[in-house]
């Protein structure tokens, strides 16, 4: 069997719901920041001005929740932490030096996978609630504003610094991985070593 | 050194003319909106964004008749400003060398930060600009040496206009005077909290300033002071970090190996 045969890793609609929810991450970040700090206030020009980075800043983070409602119907099961998940977890550092072959064996998607997916379900759900405080500081009460500005840039910090994680792990870390969710295919070689289990799985239907 | 200016407000001598009111709706060239009509002498429930000085009429009982503690509610232009602490936008919120606090429209994005900055609750959000207002204690007339359209107005006294210190002296005084008088609970009110205010009240009853509608012991709120200091650094960290660290993950351990490279 050649190992250069390609498989589906993420069909269409899988893509598209990350490529909405990268997209407006991104954007939501890049005017969350604008707004974050006078240093990065150059970002709201980029993005059509102050007014404008204030009125669209919202709906962005609407639009991420939104993908993210979507993502979560569709992974949310596969995403379930098993034992060896947890024996996975405790050993994330052997990982982290590409001795992954002394990690118990990963299906569709590794532990690390599954934290980052809980964590940014966690802080999105944090952003939304305080950011939707912070959109309609006319209606909403004074109490609720006052925690809202603390929870809303921590749960982004949380959340941008798990992206960068992400964004470099997709990116650099593992080749090919890129390809998955851009054209959806990865090769039988690349889903034998990085999660055999999955693909076992496939292998046996 | 520009001196830093103020307006004392003597409650004791408002008569509750409500002349300030007009003369600031005037001034400031505001289209007056009908509001709420709730049974008071008070003009409105609150203040509004194209309403900005008002006297409020907070009833009370005294030996079974009712009576008023009049007070004038405005921007209190902090020496340090909840709303300029809180504001996204450079330049946005100013605090002029003579220490009068200014919005500046051009610049104000409308999150309305400021708003909740505010430990007096007066800045205020208009629906059709979607930007911030507030008094300005008329900084268009005291930077030509004029006084404050309220101030120009007031028919009693109540509202002086001058240098800080010298208000200051003269608040101490006269709370000195009530007392003398009988109100042995006359004081000034120039909440330490907020580093002092440019507005100074001298109250009849200082040991509650509620009851003329004034918060007891304003301060810039902790989580305002959390999130613009050590949140802030610890996201420059996170976020600084993040990007070095998988530098030096990059260059210390490379890329994993190619699945295709097996066999």
């Amino acid at each position: 069997m050649s190992m250069n045969k390609q498989i589906s890793r993420f069909d269409l609609t899988e893509r598209a719901i990350h490529w909405m929810s990268a997209i407006s991450f991104v954007y939501a970040a890049l005017t969350g920041l604008a707004l974050w700090s006078h240093k990065l206030y150059w970002l709201a020009s980029v993005f059509g001005g102050g007014p404008t980075v204030r009125g669209m800043h919202p709906w962005g983070g609407v639009l991420f929740a939104v993908s993210l409602g979507f993502m979560f119907r569709r992974w949310a099961r596969v995403m379930q932490l098993d034992s060896d998940d947890k024996v996975w977890m405790k050993n994330s550092h052997l990982y982290a030096m590409h001795r992954d072959q002394e990690l118990p064996e990963t299906g569709r998607f590794n532990a690390g996978q599954k934290m980052m997916f809980w964590m940014q379900s966690a802080f999105a759900v944090l952003l939304f609630a305080s950011g939707l405080v912070l959109w309609f500081p006319e209606i909403a009460p004074r109490s609720a504003r006052l925690l809202a500005v603390l929870v809303h840039p921590l749960a982004a910090i949380g959340s941008i610094g798990g992206i960068i994680l992400h964004i470099y792990m997709g990116t650099a870390v593992v080749p090919g991985a890129l390809r998955a969710m851009t054209r959806g295919t990865v090769s039988q070689g690349w889903a034998a070593s990085h999660h055999p289990k999955w693909f076992r799985e496939l292998s046996k239907h | 050194m520009t001196t830093t200016v103020a307006k004392l407000v003597d409650t004791s001598l408002c008569i509750g003319c409500k002349a300030c009111e007009l003369a600031c709706q005037e001034w400031n060239d505001q289209e007056f909106t009908l509001g709420t009509f709730d049974g008071t002498y008070q003009t409105l429930p609150d203040l509004e964004h194209n309403f900005w000085n008002l006297i409020k009429f907070n009833e009370f009982e005294r030996d079974g008749q009712m009576s008023w503690l009049m007070a004038k509610y405005q921007c209190m232009h902090c020496a340090d400003p909840g709303c300029l602490r809180a504001c996204p936008a450079p330049g946005a919120i100013i605090q002029r060398p003579n220490g009068i606090v200014d919005f500046v429209h051009d610049n104000c994005i409308g999150c309305g930060y400021c708003i909740t900055g505010c430990p007096f609750d007066v800045p205020r959000l208009s629906p059709k600009t979607k930007k911030v207002y507030k008094c300005s204690l008329c900084s268009d007339r005291t930077s030509v040496g004029m006084a404050p359209a309220c101030i120009k107005t007031c028919p009693t006294n109540c509202l002086t206009f001058g240098a800080r210190d010298e208000l200051l002296r003269k608040a101490d005084s006269r709370a000195e005077q009530l007392r003398g008088n009988g109100d042995q609970d006359a004081g000034v009110y120039n909440p330490e909290g907020v580093g002092g205010t440019n507005v100074i009240y001298v109250l009849r009853d200082a040991k509650n300033p509620e009851s003329y509608g004034l918060p007891k012991d304003p301060g810039i709120p902790w989580t305002l002071s959390l999130w613009k200091g050590p949140v802030k650094w610890l996201g420059s960290m996170v976020f600084l970090g993040g990007i070095l660290g998988a530098f030096l993950h990059f260059v210390r351990y490379g890329p994993k190996d190619h699945g295709d490279e097996h066999e």
